[in-house]
């Protein structure tokens, strides 16, 4: 919120004129719930994928069919409300991350120094390519150039 | 082997994000069949790849990979701006596969 003390002298009624279309804070909340969610599905379906061993172990084939639809559901129903690039990022980042992390909880696998700063690497890459894939927003330069306060 | 099996998952899950895009929230059902159909080839070119890749270590790649391709054909076929950020991103990805595959973590 900005007062530009040049139209401090115009009519009240035109401060109101501009506002935006912002979701409810309830709905907001409620649209992370499910985003953090559909990352948790996403770490399940990476985690299962792997677990089908190539699609030949029927149960861990059935969980990843599943958390394949819930995610895809889930993130779908939360990018309705969140930005797109900001909501991929963070499906993407828990995604990867959480993968990295349980899988060698899960698995017979190892999680060395070398490797796990090799997809920190990669994961902070892709997140911030999810980030910086959407559209340039010109009213954030213009509130860092123009302080609220004069 | 592997590493075919994982560059074609990838082809598919850009294949992926472009028809989900396209299937607007999956109220479109062609698109929404286009996004399954190819989510489900996707999947299952990344089992074949896990059996030789760390899950963790193959789910990263391949998800990161195809990030870098749907930005890029994004440049190439649709006109997106390809500015400094994205450039960034695209290198921190290639070097972390490089790093990967150097120390013989891949």
């Amino acid at each position: 919120m900005s007062v530009d003390t040049a139209t401090a002298t115009a009519p009240a009624s035109a401060t109101t004129a501009e506002r935006q279309d912002v979701a409810a804070p309830s709905d907001r909340a409620r649209a992370w719930l499910v985003l953090l969610l559909a990352g948790a599905f996403e770490v399940g379906y990476a985690l299962a994928v792997g677990g089908s061993e190539g699609f030949t172990v029927l149960s861990w084939s059935l969980v990843a069919v599943v958390f394949f639809l819930l995610t895809l559901y889930a993130l779908s129903v939360a990018l309705r409300t969140i930005d797109v690039g900001i909501g991929y990022a963070v499906w993407a980042g828990i995604g990867a991350v959480g993968a990295a992390l349980l899988s060698p909880v899960v698995f017979d696998e190892t999680l060395s120094a070398a490797k796990a700063l090799w997809l920190a690497v990669i994961i902070a890459g892709v997140v911030w390519l999810k980030l910086a894939d959407r559209p340039e927003r010109p009213d954030d330069s213009d509130r860092a150039a123009h302080p609220a306060h004069p | 082997m592997h590493w075919l099996h994982l560059a074609l998952a990838v082809v598919f899950e850009i294949a992926v994000a472009l028809s989900a895009g396209k299937a607007q929230g999956f109220t479109r059902p062609a698109w929404t069949t286009a996004t399954l159909v190819s989510g489900g080839v996707a999947t299952y070119l990344l089992s074949r790849a896990l059996l030789t890749f760390d899950v963790g270590v193959g789910y990263a790649l391949w998800t990161s990979v195809a990030g870098v391709g749907i930005v890029v054909l994004g440049a190439g076929l649709f006109g997106q701006r390809l500015g400094w950020r994205k450039l960034l991103g695209i290198a921190a990805v290639i070097a972390g596969v490089v790093g990967l595959q150097l120390s013989g973590a891949a």
